[in-house]
Parts: structure tokens; sequence; C-alpha cells
């Protein structure tokens, strides 16, 4: 089994935004093997994606970049609905330029559609830590 | 040559000797009007240009010479009233041979008037510039289906590049995910397989976004050459070929879109060649304005070994570099020498963009 963080306490409540609909199957699944993460939904556009996040208040959000509404856009407003969460960026650009603009939207963590899913679990929890 | 012949030579022409000159000159048509506009001299230039023998035309308007719409608008009347007025006119516009069809012409009109001060006509001077706007015309062609070539193939480019990010990348991406996932799951003895078959998973993931990245750099076409050339120097000639570089670029002016795109292909390519062929440590690249266009120079430091060209891509990527440029307008070359580096120049003019041009005549014009 996958290394957990070895947190004390409930798990942390993650919110999966991508528009590629198996893609959002297969994080589901992944991010809800671990025992310290817990999906509380999923979105698959930016309306969905503030929906989601201003009724749950997750802790971690997973948003894809080029995703409907804009990621960047979607970040900032995602921030305005639900401060506490932790943005994470899950991107298949990898240039400076996307990568500036998510991280100009408050974006914690930059992580690369191609990582290893232990990476992207790194990410989720280093910027859980930030919190 | 005796004094006496060349005092000869030096005397003034008679007038018939002028009047023979001017009847005999074959690429001007030289002629006179009188004070209201009626032909009273024609030469040999004039018949060729505009089809009439000198005795079906004189004695007739010169308004015969004007489109219809030209008559109606009373471009003629105007244009003599001017030339009282001003001494002279010059205008480039159409006009009508014998035989209705119409030719671009140059046309001068000098006002002639006695030593009395009173008008005794006009002296008219007409050019055929129909060649000369042809070629033109031609030149102007070819610049904008050149444009539009090079914005064809960027949409076309950036429609496969973000296909292969939408859909193959992702698919790839939940594919190695699963792996990964599986790998966790099954039993001890299959780990080792699953994760063999995720690396390579992601490999090809890294493979086919350099591919995107190549097909469609980002920033070139939001933020113009220099940037797009420093980006790409930055992200995949330093950071991912971890290779030393140097950029220098003098413009006088922003190349338009399409001259940016090419150069920015051009160059792209040179600097592959140099990563996958040249065994250098350095590359050099130079963009800077220069007889009326950009001369962009890639120099590396490495073994100056002639490219291979037996490589059907690598062959293909030499071809194409040079025929982007002479697509362009303008030159490409490539020299190497053992021990001293490659180096890849090239030339593209740098055209304003293409004013919008005069529209063409009916062609059944009268």
């Amino acid at each position: 089994m996958t290394a957990t963080a070895g947190r004390p306490g409930p798990p942390l409540s993650v919110l999966l935004c991508d528009d590629n609909a198996m893609l959002l199957e297969v994080l589901s699944e992944v991010v809800q093997a671990q025992p310290d993460l817990e999906v509380v939904g999923t979105a698959c556009n930016g309306e969905q994606a503030l929906r989601l996040a201003y009724r749950r208040q997750p802790d971690l959000v997973v948003l894809d970049v080029r995703f409907p509404g804009g990621g960047p856009s979607v970040a900032r407003e995602i921030a305005q609905c639900s401060p506490g969460s932790r943005i994470v960026a899950f991107s298949a650009y990898d240039d400076k330029g996307s990568i500036e603009q998510m991280k100009n939207a408050g974006v914690f963590e930059y992580v690369l559609k191609g990582a290893s899913n232990r990476e992207l679990f790194a990410a989720l929890r280093r910027a859980a830590a930030t919190r | 040559m005796t004094q006496e012949s060349t005092r000869k030579q030096a005397a003034p022409m008679s007038e018939a000797a002028f009047t023979l000159l001017v009847q005999g000159v074959l690429d001007y048509g030289i002629f006179m009007l009188d004070p209201q506009g009626h032909i009273i001299s024609w030469n040999a230039g004039a018949e060729r240009i505009k089809g009439y023998r000198a005795e079906d035309i004189v004695g007739q308007h010169f308004s015969v010479f004007y489109p219809p719409e030209d008559q109606a608008s009373g471009k003629p009347q105007w244009e003599l009233e001017t030339a009282v007025a001003e001494g002279r006119l010059e205008d480039e516009g159409w006009r009508v041979r014998k035989d209705g069809s119409r030719f671009w012409a140059n046309v001068v009109i000098t006002a002639l008037w006695d030593e009395k001060g009173v008008l005794r006509g006009f002296g008219k001077v007409t050019r055929d510039m129909s060649e000369r706007r042809a070629a033109q015309h031609a030149l102007s062609e070819r610049r904008r289906l050149f444009d539009h070539l090079v914005q064809a193939q960027e949409t076309e480019r950036r429609r496969i590049a973000w296909d292969v990010h939408d859909d193959s990348i992702q698919a790839m991406v939940a594919v190695a995910m699963r792996l990964e996932l599986l790998a966790d799951r099954v039993p001890e003895s299959y780990t080792a397989e699953l994760h063999r078959l995720d690396a390579s998973v992601r490999e090809a993931i890294d493979r086919l976004r350099s591919l995107t990245f190549r097909l469609h750099p980002p920033g070139i076409d939001r933020h113009g050459l220099i940037e797009g050339l420093a980006s790409h120097l930055a992200d995949v000639v330093g950071s991912s070929w971890g290779m030393a570089y140097t950029f220098e670029h003098q413009l006088d002016r922003e190349p338009s879109p399409e001259t940016a795109i090419t150069i920015f292909r051009i160059a792209q390519e040179a600097l592959l060649n140099v990563h996958k062929h040249a065994r250098g440590s350095r590359v050099d690249v130079r963009v800077a304005s220069a007889d009326g266009g950009i001369v962009t120079r890639v120099v590396d430091d490495g073994t100056g070994e002639p490219m291979p060209q037996d490589g059907a891509r690598d062959h293909f990527g030499v071809i194409e570099m040079r025929e982007r440029a002479e697509t362009a307008g303008g030159w490409w070359s490539m020299h190497s020498r053992p021990g001293t580096g490659t180096t890849v120049e090239f030339w593209l003019p740098n055209p304003r963009p293409v004013p919008a041009t005069t529209p063409e005549p009916a062609k059944d014009a009268p």
C-alpha cells in the first residue's frame, strides 16, 4: 500500500476539478484510495467547481489549468468563496507562462499531469500543511 | 573627331529634328492637346500604347482615353484645369485603349503658354505602367499567399497540439494513474512489471508533451518573436537540453506575425539540429534588422561535422528550413567547418502590412 503521511485526525477533504471525465474518474479513485484523503466532490466546469467549493469548503482543491471558465480565474474565485481551501494545479502544460499564471492566481502547488500519483499526494499534503 | 564636326554636334537641334525625335519615341506616348483638350499631335509611342493611328485620333477630345466612370465624373476636364492652375498634373490610373481594353497609365499633363502668357494647349506624356503594376500585384499576392500559408499551418499545428493535450495526454495520464494504483493492489510478483509499464506510459506522456510544445510553443503569438525565442531558449535549450546559450537581438520594429513565426520555426529547427548533431556545449543566437528585413544567426561550438543527410527526418529539417525562408522571399544558408562549429544563417524580408489595392476594372470596359 502507498505510504500515507501518518497524519492523525479526520481525512483531508478534496474537491477534484477536471473537464476530462475519464481523468476525473481515475483521479477520484486514486485519491479516494488514500486513507488520509477523502473526495468530497468532482466538478467538470467552473460553475460546478465554485458551487461545490462554496458548499463543501474543502481542505484541498485539485484544479485543471485549462479548465472551462479558465483555470486561473476559477482559482481566484474558489479562494474567495472558500478561503480555507488550498488549491493544487494539475496541468498538462509545463510552460513558464501557465505556471506563473496559476501561481499568481494563488495556487499552492503545481503538479504536471504525468507525474506519479505519489508526487500528486505529496503536493496535496504539502499544500494542506500550510493551513 | 574634327573641331568642325564637334561644333556641328553641339549645335541646337532644329525644330524638325526635335519633332522627328519625339515622333519616334516608342516607350512614351507624347502628344499635344489644344486649349480645349483636342488632340493635335501624335507619336509612335502613343500609337503603340493606345492603339490609335494618328489619322484616327487627331482632332478628337482626349477624354476618349478615360474610362466611362472618369468621363462621367468630369476627370479629364478637371485634370486640364489643374494643369492650368498648377502648371502640371501627374496622375496614375486606368486608361482605355482603342480596342476598349484598359491599361494602367502614368500621365503627366503640362500646360503650354506662349510668350504673351496665352494658353496654347497642353503637352501630354503617357507611360504604360501595366507590367510594373502587375509585378507589384504579383509580389503582394505572393506575400498574401505566404501569410495565409503560415497562418493556415500554425492554425493546424495549434489544433493538433490542443487535441494531443486535451485528449491523448489526458487519456494516457489516466492510464498511468490507474497502473500505479493497480501496482499497489496486486501481488508483489506483478508489481515490478506494472511499474515498468507505468514508467513507459509516463515517458510517452513526456514525449507527447514535448511534441505539443514544438507544435505550438506557448508565448509566440501572445508576446512576439523576441519573447517567444527567449522562452524557447530558456525552457528548451537551457532547461531541457542543459546547453549554454546567448541571445542577442536588435530589431528596429516588431515583425509581422507571419514573419515572426517563420523566423521562430527556422530557429527552432536549427536549434534542434544543434542539440541532436553538433555535440557542442553552447549556441549563440542573434536576431537583427538588416537590409530591410531580419537576419538570424544560430552558431554552435560543436564539431562542425556535416549534418548527417541520410536520416529522412534530418534531411527534411534542412529542406524545411530552406523552403520556409525562400517561401517568405528570403534566403537561408548553413555552413560548417570541422572544429569550428556550424552556422545557420537566414534573412527574411520584413514587409509592412500589405495596403489595400485598387479594385480591378470590369473586364468588358468600353
